[in-house]
């Protein structure tokens, strides 16, 4: 992992929306350190120099040096992200200290390789259901990514994460039966005919109540109604 | 077209459409989506008519998924009626959708042809909308 790269931090004292919001107005982002078994610090980071990180080949599972600015600095990594939903920027980041020499759990993306022999010659569509596994390893062994050779699937066939070698000491922590991916075959598309459409197009069905409810509820429409039929009568 | 099987009740308040999509904003299934960018209704017709547009146009290639489905009654008086007498009969569905929502995902297919699918269903629908996919995030 690249311990090369490094973060600077500052010192967080306020909190709250209010100053998260004016920190995020001046180009920076609220974020907390955590782990090894010492006290949780706030921080406030450059955005851009985290989406380096995020956007690196490692991703997410890069190990970078933070430096606190009259404080601590330690290994870290980012273990959750909050980004606004339109634009992708960053809200706010978890990051935690690394021990570099105790086993950690890490979600390593899965890449596939090769063309799925049920895609080039039966016509299926290969997905991929499990896109990040979880595996249990040093800082230091921590793959970019997991590659799995798709070339010998067929429709109807798929791999499992049981199916996966791992290298060195890595433990696979997901469960051996998941399936990783697998190849469907095509569903033709039928049309549905203008009298099907039609018959669809009916009200559903609606949970009914107790007697007592519906009872009581009804009187009232009625009276609703008396008291239109009324005024139509006086106008 | 896509509606519920069961309701609790027939009719519906119209209720409002603030804040953003902080919940199903982001790609779950498939390697390419269609994001709405602005608040708004989508109705069961246009879901159905994006849906059509973007498997015909992939063919036997690709895979859709729908991310939302039209769960909200919409009512409507009949034609020529004077106001009042009690609200009208439900008429449509509708999906609520905020801004950052995602609509459709599509896997299986090189990304241009999933870019001119979403193309394609974006124009039945009635708001604005961007293509995003991975490699974006």
């Amino acid at each position: 992992m690249a311990m090369q790269i490094s973060l600077a931090a500052e010192k967080r004292t306020t909190s709250g929306k209010g100053p998260a919001r004016q920190m995020r107005m001046a180009g920076r982002i609220p974020a907390t350190l955590y782990g090894a078994r010492r006290e949780p610090l706030s921080l406030t980071l450059d955005p851009k120099q985290v989406l380096h990180i995020l956007r690196s080949e490692s991703g997410h599972n890069t190990i970078f040096q933070l430096t606190v600015a009259g404080g601590e600095t330690t290994a870290a990594m980012v273990v959750d992200s909050q980004r606004e939903p339109l634009q992708g920027r960053l809200l706010h980041v978890d990051l935690k200290r690394i021990a570099m020499d105790q086993v950690i759990r890490v979600k390593i993306p899965v890449q596939t390789q090769g063309e799925a022999a049920g895609v080039k010659l039966q016509g299926g569509i290969l997905e991929v259901v499990t896109r990040e596994i979880e595996i249990e390893c040093l800082p230091a062994e921590i793959p970019e990514h997991i590659t799995v050779d798709v070339s010998g699937l067929m429709i109807g066939q798929n791999l499992r994460v049981g199916d996966l070698k791992l290298e060195g000491e890595r433990r696979v922590m997901t469960d051996a039966d998941r399936v990783i991916a697998h190849v469907v075959a095509v569903k033709e598309v039928v049309e549905a005919a203008p009298a099907e459409a039609a018959a669809a197009a009916a009200e559903p069905e609606v949970i009914k109540k107790g007697k007592a409810e519906e009872e009581g509820a009804e009187p009232a429409k009625e009276k609703g109604a008396e008291k239109g039929a009324e005024k139509e009568k006086k106008k | 077209m896509l509606m519920p099987k069961k309701v609790k009740f027939r009719k519906q308040h119209r209720g409002r459409m603030c804040g953003k999509a902080w919940t199903g904003g982001e790609l779950s299934f498939g390697d390419f989506g269609l994001k709405v960018m602005e608040p708004g209704w989508i109705t069961d017709r246009q879901i159905e008519a994006s849906r059509v547009a973007m498997t015909r146009f992939v063919k036997r290639g690709g895979k859709v998924w729908v991310r939302v489905f039209p769960d909200k009654p919409v009512t409507k008086k009949p034609a020529e009626t004077r106001m009042g007498k009690g609200k009208g009969a439900p008429d449509h569905w509708v999906a609520v959708v905020k801004p950052g929502r995602i609509l459709f995902e599509m896997e299986g297919v090189p990304v241009a042809q999933a870019a001119e699918a979403m193309r394609l269903a974006s124009h039945k629908l009635a708001l604005k909308t961007r293509f995003v996919s991975r490699s974006d995030a």
